[in-house]
């Protein structure tokens, strides 16, 4: 066991954690963190994407212990009235939902780096991420938006 | 038993553990040793994580072209200034690996350590005539890319050393370059045949680097006679036939991949040719 510090959506936790723990079971099982899922367990499908320094991560592959002091944000931190989440909401870019917090974490990331992508940089960036509903047409559609109102405000 | 995973804090160290300890891996981003892991198919007594070693994810710009730490994300070669500057083959090589939150984690030094002979880059890195710098209690040696890749899943990395650096020299000015990638499962899954090219600018020799299409990445270099880009295309597919050895598997029977590997050939030809004029 070795402790390690961790800022989630703004708050610190210190937490005791083994060796090979991964970055995903911490955030589920000791801080509560639901919205980062397991899908493929091996970073094919994004369920699990978390951004640590608001780079995305597949946290099913990152074991905790390499993450000590690092600044962790979960769509479960991202505020209501976030643009990329009321985007993906009004777009109905979503059907069952299990990856949407990937999808818009990830689409975060996009925007960061490129406030105004093209629909190929959005499918490029996000072709990490498997949704099984098939949503795809409607998240890409989410992200123009999301881009849109971000410029905007 | 699971191994240890130990955290040193300097290449003395880390080199200090790999000479100590038993049945030693380096664990550089963890994303190809973890899904070993899960998978049940990594065998490594202790850990050695490069996490917390300082200056080994740095890319610095040299009179020859990048030095580049071991650490580096391959999404940073895909995306950082001085590698499309440079060496535009190798981030184009880079941004083709996996996807890119896998890029965030995955690192440069891992991932040619892992040797698969499907891996993206080393098709680049073969074209380009890298050099793979090794640290070990012992010394510092330097490695072809070329020599660096000897069996499957093996390199040239020997029990106690740890690649510090990737030296990858810039293609001369005017030369031009192309990587094509063939998947025949999903866009994100291994290919079933890769091939980097560049076209010499004076048209007299043709580097092509092969992935997936035998047990080991694999380097051919042609001659070129000036006759055009069709006499290019017959040299290049002449030349890289007899090199094809797939190995089959649920991607494609081999004979399907030898097909598909000539036909890789011929796009990267094509498309690098048509960049050089």
């Amino acid at each position: 066991m070795k402790l390690i510090q961790l800022t989630v959506n703004g708050r610190r936790y210190d937490l005791p954690v083994d060796d090979d723990e991964l970055l995903l079971d911490v955030l589920r099982d000791k801080i509560g963190a639901y919205s980062v899922r397991e899908g493929c367990g091996v970073g094919a499908c994004g369920a699990c994407t978390v951004l640590v320094g608001g780079i995305s991560v597949s946290s099913c592959l990152a074991r905790a212990v390499r993450y000590d002091g690092a600044e962790l944000t979960t769509a479960d931190g991202l505020p209501e009235d976030d643009a990329v989440v009321t985007a993906f909401v009004e777009s109905r870019a979503m059907q069952c939902g299990y990856c949407i917090p990937g999808f818009v974490l990830m689409a975060h990331e996009l925007l960061a780096e490129n406030p105004q992508p093209d629909r190929e940089q959005i499918v490029a960036h996000l072709e990490g991420n498997i949704c099984r509903c098939g949503t795809y047409q409607e998240i890409c559609r989410a992200v123009e938006v999301a881009a849109e109102r971000r410029e905007r405000a | 038993m699971k191994p240890p995973l130990h955290q040193p804090t300097s290449v003395a160290e880390a080199c200090e553990l790999l000479d100590t300890l038993e049945e030693t891996m380096v664990y550089g981003g963890g994303t190809a040793i973890q899904i070993l892991i899960k998978q049940g198919v990594l065998f490594a007594g202790n850990l050695v994580d490069l996490s917390r070693v300082p200056g080994l994810a740095e890319i610095e710009e040299t009179a020859e072209g990048l030095r580049v730490g071991p650490m580096t994300t391959l999404r940073r070669m895909e995306t950082s200034e001085v590698v499309r500057r440079r060496v535009p083959l190798a981030a184009q090589t880079y941004g083709h690996v996996a996807n890119p939150r896998v890029r965030n984690t995955a690192s440069v030094g891992g991932n040619i350590a892992h040797g698969d002979y499907r891996l993206d880059p080393p098709t680049a890195l073969l074209v380009l005539g890298a050099r793979v710098e090794l640290t070990s209690v012992r010394g510092t040696r330097a490695v072809p890319i070329r020599d660096f890749f000897v069996d499957f899943q093996v390199t040239a990395v020997e029990p106690g050393e740890l690649i510090t650096a990737l030296h990858i020299p810039a293609a001369p000015a005017g030369n031009s370059s192309t990587f094509v990638k063939m998947s025949s499962l999903g866009e994100n899954d291994w290919p079933a045949a890769s091939v980097a090219a560049q076209v010499d600018v004076e048209r007299r020799t043709l580097r092509l680097g092969l992935g997936a299409l035998a047990h080991v990445p694999r380097y051919v270099e042609v001659p070129l006679d000036g006759r055009g880009v069709d006499a290019a295309v017959a040299a290049a597919t002449a030349a890289v036939e007899p090199e094809l050895d797939p190995i089959p598997d649920v991607r494609g029977s081999a004979d399907y991949k030898r097909k598909l590997g000539l036909v890789a050939t011929e796009d990267a030809v094509r498309r690098a040719w048509e960049e050089a004029r």
